[in-house]
């Protein structure tokens, strides 16, 4: 497995161990979570393919009852019809709405049809013959596109839903597989690069003391390298200012001009140890491989 | 002595007509079609009277295509008929088509209207209700110059004169429009055959007169019971009726004070047979309403079934009667009556739902 997933590119400290812990506590924090976010989407789409289901059952058996009772229609009027209709037709009695529904963080669309009560244009079709069947047969039809608006806002929500599942499911899989076991790696390889340069220095078996003892001696270090250049600016100061006074002397018999007080202000000592920027690289762009 | 000269010009054409009357589909016919299990069955079995007709039709074809190549056959046997007649009996054939023609004008008025290319709708147009000047409709773009420089040169100019003007076809709903002009146009037949010489005190006063009634109480009552629930008011309603008929005057006054199905109920119970119908669809209790139509009640006939049913009797009873071109009319009405058959079976077959496949109405 480690040969598979490799390790991060970092340093060998003790800092970026720290970081990697880390690391690896969110990633597992965040893999439970979006499992949990999967599991709740698939049982709402495990609901969604069986309503579908029965909503094309429904249809199928809906939309039957219509074409035959068009056929009723044509047989009581005896023509053709659809023309008239057509182009008496002019206001909308079935319309959609469309609401949104939110589940775990996904928005899906949900279509929900009602009729414009008292639009009724095509009222008077069939008046000679046929009108009764005609005003059936339109509502026959107006159940069979409530049937079809129902299925196509299941359907809208089949497919976004598959989608959205298919990603998270992907994120869990690249942390489950590929983060959490690299990080784990990454560990493991620090604790044992670490391991190997304490154990040169001093055969000592305790890791964490040890580290700590390190990073102690390399904070000394660093304090003496910046207590040294803090000398040795002193110096360099006072002798400037020496050469100051000398000049000065020399060009007026007046001594007792006020120097430039110990303008040597300590320089700030801030050589900040500087952060290895490893994890720069690893800006999560890992969810699709 | 009526029937003494009426060969000499009518009687090829009632030959022929008596001949195509063979060739409809017999009880035989409609129980071999009800078996059938694809539409292309019920294209084997109709070939012996469509013969060529259907011959050019791809496999299993749609029943709109099937009904349109029946009505094809209708179509020409029609106008060869038209063209045999001469004298009264070609005026008598002319008439039969104006029902036709009032259809294809309300098309035209419909897609002038809405400013459609009326070019297109001249398809759409049935066949026997064309006539030489149908197309010069599509010439106007707007409903005034229809009215005032097209409509005029039409067959139903006159039934358009005095009932309704251009602001009318503009602002009335075109289906009231169609039923002004149906009514003026029964009641113009109605008095065609009852005054003109050749036809006063001959059967086909006789015959056609009951037809011509039943025709007109028919609509009376469908249109009272199609426009409830709509905004048709009373006053507009009654003057759809045509003025003739076994309702006219009482039942249609009744009829136009109608406000439901009982109403409707009660103004027809003066006439025994309109009186059966509604008891038999059960309308008259009060208990069926306007759901009741159509679907539910007894034996699974609706009103309209009845009329149909009443329709194809009063034709059949034509063909008992000699020396008349009543029998053209009679037999259009069967062949038509034919096609929906034929279009109803097969879409049952199309549509696998047999259980009804029997709900046609075979007269012979």
């Amino acid at each position: 497995m480690s040969g598979a997933v490799g390790r991060e590119a970092v340093f060998p400290t003790r800092q970026s161990l720290g970081l990697m812990k880390n690391k690896l506590k969110g990633a597992e924090i965040g893999h439970s979570l979006l499992k949990r976010k999967s599991e709740a989407l698939t049982k709402r789409f495990r609901d969604i393919t069986r309503r579908i289901d029965e909503a094309k059952q429904k249809m199928g058996r809906v939309m039957q009852i219509a074409a035959f009772s068009l056929a009723e229609v044509s047989y009581a009027v005896g023509g053709d019809i659809g023309y008239q209709i057509q182009e008496s037709a002019k206001q909308a009695r079935f319309r959609v709405r469309t609401k949104q529904e939110n589940i775990s963080g996904v928005l899906l669309p949900t279509f929900e049809s009602y009729t414009q009560e008292g639009v009724n244009d095509f009222g008077l079709t069939g008046l000679g013959k046929g009108g009764q069947q005609i005003q059936r047969c339109r509502e026959t039809y107006a159940r069979a596109v409530e049937t079809l608006v129902e299925l196509a806002s299941l359907q809208t929500a089949f497919l976004i839903l598959d989608e959205v599942i298919k990603v998270v499911n992907r994120r869990v899989n690249a942390i489950e597989h590929v983060i959490i076991p690299r990080t784990e790696n990454t560990i493991k390889c620090l604790y044992r690069l670490l391991r190997v340069s304490l154990a040169q220095a001093n055969h000592s078996e305790d890791i964490n003391s040890e580290l700590d003892e390190l990073d102690r001696e390399e904070f000394y270090r660093l304090k003496k390298v910046s207590g040294k250049k803090k000398r040795d600016v002193a110096a360099a100061d006072a002798e400037i200012l020496a050469a100051r006074q000398k000049a000065e002397e020399e060009q007026a018999a007046n001594p007792n001009a006020p120097a430039a007080t110990a303008t040597a202000t300590a320089p700030a000592i801030l050589a900040e140890e500087e952060t290895t920027d490893v994890l720069g690289e690893q800006e999560d762009n890992d969810v699709i491989f | 002595m009526e029937g003494l000269f009426f060969n000499v010009n009518g009687g090829y054409v009632e030959g022929i007509v008596r001949g195509y009357r063979n060739s409809l589909l017999s009880s035989q016919n409609y129980s071999n079609l009800t078996q059938c299990e694809t539409i292309d069955d019920v294209k084997l079995q109709l070939a012996p009277s469509y013969g060529d007709f259907l011959a050019s039709l791809s496999p299993n074809p749609s029943t709109s295509d099937l009904a349109s190549r029946m009505t094809d056959k209708l179509v020409a046997e029609f106008k060869y008929l038209i063209a045999q007649a001469t004298g009264s009996s070609a005026k008598f054939l002319e008439y039969m088509t104006y029902g036709y023609m009032i259809d294809n004008i309300a098309l035209l008025i419909t897609g002038t209207l809405h400013e459609r290319d009326t070019r297109e709708l001249l398809e759409r147009c049935h066949p026997l209700g064309w006539f030489e000047t149908l197309p010069v409709l599509c010439v106007a773009t707007n409903i005034e110059e229809l009215y005032n420089s097209v409509l005029i040169e039409t067959p139903l100019a006159a039934y358009f004169k005095g009932s309704l003007s251009h602001q009318d076809l503009d602002e009335l709903n075109i289906e009231i429009v169609r039923n002004t002009l149906y009514k003026n146009y029964l009641e113009d037949f109605y008095n065609f055959i009852n005054t003109h010489p050749d036809f006063s005190g001959t059967p086909t006063q006789d015959v056609m007169a009951e037809i011509l009634q039943f025709e007109a109480d028919r609509r009376s009552i469908n249109i009272t019971l199609n426009s409830f629930g709509t905004e048709l008011s009373k006053l507009e309603r009654r003057k759809l009726y045509p003025e003739f008929g076994k309702l006219y005057p009482e039942g249609s006054l009744m009829l136009s004070r109608a406000e439901d199905v009982e109403g409707v109920a009660l103004a027809v119970s003066a006439v025994a047979d309109y009186k059966a119908f509604f008891d038999a669809v059960g309308l008259s209790q009060g208990g069926g309403g306007l759901g009741g139509m159509g679907g539910g009640p007894a034996d699974g006939k609706s009103l309209e079934d009845l009329f149909y049913q009443k329709e194809m009797d009063l034709s059949k009873l034509v063909f008992t009667r000699q020396f008349t071109p009543a029998v053209v009319y009679a037999w259009m009405k069967l062949k038509e009556q034919e096609i929906r058959n034929v279009t109803w079976i097969s879409e049952c077959i199309a549509q696998n739902q047999k259980e009804r496949i029997g709900n046609f109405i075979s007269v012979f």
